[in-house]
């Protein structure tokens, strides 16, 4: 029992962070047309093999757990990663037929990310791809958008773009499995904490340097307690992840139940630590060249997919743990 | 990142598991007073005589030497077994005055308490905040003159919880009357029967006395009781407060998830003012699940950070970010219980076990306070995990 990475673990996550900071950083969401992953990109993640982390050795990939797979995708979340990133890692581990999962795994083919939406589908990430994922807890589809388009609609979030599609074609491949659902909520809950964590981060740095009445801000019990509150929604959140992933790996029977904890902690702090950042900021927070709004928007997004608030609840009322 | 026990912790479990089945008393303890402190220490004494006294302990000194780890599965199986709660009138004895002992104290208060300590022959209680200083603990005013070969104490300690059952206590006084502040203190060990000392319970919002304020009046404590240095009070009391916030509260952080899971069974028996059933309301079952999230997030943060005491050999500042999530979880379990009963919430005679839910929301507050109020949990929060500046 050792509830925090350790050995390659911590390699694989600072290699991601250097590799992020470099390719993705978050301050890319301040020019125009920086929504979603280009093919550029995506090839670029694709020759590093990020979306194979976890995908069998014998299928391409780097054979890596839903450990592995959580460090990555809380440093995605730190830099405000579009959606396609993880769209792009399901599809590699859902993708049956070697030649298309290569194309996907190397980047040279894109994906983007299906919500069901009523009668109709929101699509999330890049509208230029060629394929379209869809997961629920027990099914992954993907679907080919090549006779099909989006109907464009403005998006809160400057991290993906969003568009409209009412009747899907027969799916490309299906597979009757719960592990790409697993995996998609397992790497969105990351992306939530690492946006938790980013949140605090630029508040605390902020608090530092920023006067009023002749002090730093971070003097202030107004601003401290705040920001320890942050701290402990952080904290909670990123332990119950690592939890949930590691149950995940080694196929506890109530896994799930771990899971769906780790995303309701994830969803909550990530909101409500980005609301904190951008109050305790005052005014240049709700200004659009400042981050802090960012990490907001892709929070809602992120807090809708692989799991809302009340059917998270729902379901963890009457779970059980393992004894 | 594992979640596999070892064959050691697993052995340990099973072997911990074992014992208690058969040893758990069969009679749960009288709720307060004597009888009570009695109780506490008939069950320490068992524990004593088969090896399970002082789990945190340095085998050295007696105790167990356990990692973090091992605590976690040992306060898991007590409440398995329904075992007496380790947080009683042993409490101060065993997590605080033991340890600081051994951290800080002489050889020969070391052969002479520990033993008791870990026997449950001798309890403790703690003297540390004072009508005028609590969370500004450096304000204290107690004061100690020393006299030949003995420190003459005078004034008053506040809050002491179970003083009257206490055969010792950790007295933190001012030694230098000059002194401000951290310098000037001293940390003495107190014999309670000693002539000079008197003790008034403070009735609190719970209808009980478990607390006390503590009159001393030319107390005379020989110098040989002093523990670390005289003027060196702070830094001993800093040790006694760090083996406070650092493993200290594990049960309490394990049984919430046991709590929660009660009230939901509850919300399901219960039925409301509108003919519904508690659980039918959408408004309580989110509180409730969400509860029920955070506590499963309780006990991963606890092993999140047992992994980190574990690899630095240190309580870390995490205790307080702990320490804030379990006291906020506590009092929202309490708030919605509140809704789920209705007015049967509103029957209390101050009976612990006729009404524990209501006993348990009002016990919130003195969760949320005491052993260092929440807003000083954030400042030290502020100071130690996110370096902000200094408030003060």
């Amino acid at each position: 029992m050792y509830l925090a990475p350790e050995g390659h673990e911590i390699e694989i996550a600072n290699a991601a962070a250097d590799f992020l900071a470099d390719a993705m950083p978050i301050d890319r969401l301040r020019t125009a047309n920086s929504a979603d992953m280009n093919a550029a990109l995506r090839q670029q993640f694709g020759e590093m093999g990020w979306f194979a982390l976890a995908v069998p050795e014998s299928k391409g990939g780097s054979g890596l757990s839903a450990v592995e797979h959580v460090l990555f995708f809380r440093e995605v979340g730190r830099q405000c990663g579009p959606v396609d990133v993880l769209a792009q890692g399901l599809a590699a581990n859902a993708v049956a037929e070697a030649g298309l999962r290569q194309e996907i795994i190397a980047g040279t083919q894109g994906v983007a990310l299906l919500a069901p939406d009523g009668d109709s589908y929101r699509l999330i990430g890049n509208p230029d791809v060629g394929l379209a994922l869809l997961v629920t807890p027990d099914r992954a589809q993907l679907f080919s958008l090549a006779q099909i388009r989006a109907k464009e609609r403005p998006a809160l979030d400057p991290a993906n773009s969003m568009g409209v599609l009412g009747i899907l074609p027969a799916p490309v491949t299906t597979l009757d499995s719960s592990l790409i659902w697993r995996l998609g909520q397992l790497g969105i809950a990351a992306m939530l904490v690492g946006i938790a964590e980013a949140s605090l981060d630029l508040i605390v740095d902020y608090a530092k340097v920023r006067e009023t009445f002749g002090r730093k801000i971070g003097s202030w019990q107004a601003v401290r307690h705040p920001c320890a509150d942050m701290a402990v929604r952080a904290e909670a959140s990123r332990a119950q992840l690592w939890y949930a992933a590691a149950a995940i790996k080694e196929g506890r029977s109530d896994a799930d139940v771990h899971l769906d904890a780790a995303k309701h902690l994830a969803n909550q702090a990530a909101l409500m630590n980005a609301d904190a950042n951008i109050q305790l900021h005052g005014g240049i927070g709700v200004t659009d060249e400042h981050n802090a709004h960012l990490l907001l928007k892709h929070a809602m997004l992120l807090s809708r997919l692989f799991g809302t608030k009340r059917g998270l609840l729902c379901k963890l009322l009457n779970a059980r743990l393992e004894d | 990142m594992d979640l596999q026990y070892s064959e050691a912790d697993r052995e340990f479990r099973a072997r911990a598991r074992e014992w208690l089945k058969a040893n758990v008393p069969a009679q749960s303890r009288p709720a307060n007073g004597t009888p009570g402190a009695l109780y506490d220490r008939d069950w320490q004494r068992k524990l004593y005589d088969n090896g399970w006294a002082g789990v945190a302990w340095p085998k050295e000194y007696g105790g167990l030497g356990l990692s973090g780890l091992q605590q976690v599965i040992w306060y898991e199986e007590l409440a398995r077994a329904h075992a007496p709660h380790h947080i009683n009138t042993t409490y101060v004895a065993l997590m605080h005055a033991g340890p600081t002992l051994i951290a800080c104290g002489t050889e020969a208060q070391k052969t002479f308490h520990l033993p008791r300590i870990l026997s449950g022959e001798a309890l403790w209680c703690q003297g540390f905040s004072e009508p005028n200083a609590g969370s500004d603990l450096a304000a204290i005013k107690t004061r100690g003159v020393i006299d030949g070969d003995h420190i003459v104490v005078t004034g008053a300690k506040m809050w002491t919880t179970d003083a009257q059952y206490a055969d010792y206590q950790e007295l933190l006084i001012r030694t230098d009357p000059d002194s401000q502040r951290h310098k000037g203190l001293t940390w003495v060990i107190c014999d309670m029967k000693a002539p000079g000392i008197d003790i008034r319970p403070i009735r609190t919002m719970l209808q009980d006395e478990h607390v006390n304020t503590v009159f001393y009046d030319e107390v005379r404590i020989p110098l040989t009781n002093v523990v670390g240095e005289v003027g060196g009070g702070w830094s001993t009391a800093m040790a006694t407060l760090s083996f406070e916030r650092g493993l200290g509260f594990i049960g309490d952080q394990l049984e919430l998830y046991e709590r929660v899971c009660r009230a939901i069974d509850l919300a399901e028996k219960v039925t409301l003012e509108d003919g519904r059933r508690a659980i039918e309301d959408d408004g309580i079952a989110q509180r409730l699940a969400a509860i029920k999230a955070d506590t499963i997030a309780i006990r991963s943060m606890t092993l999140a950070d047992i992994a980190e005491t574990d690899r630095t050999g240190m309580p870390g500042p995490k205790g307080s970010m702990m320490k804030l999530m379990v006291t906020t979880t506590h009092k929202a379990l309490g708030e919605v219980v509140g809704e789920i009963l209705g007015w049967d919430f509103l029957e209390f005679n101050g009976d612990r076990t006729a009404h524990p839910w209501t006993y348990e929301y009002l016990w919130s507050w003195v969760f949320s306070i005491s052993g260092g109020t929440n807003e000083i949990q954030r400042e030290i929060t502020a100071d130690r995990v996110l370096g902000l500046p200094k408030a003060r």
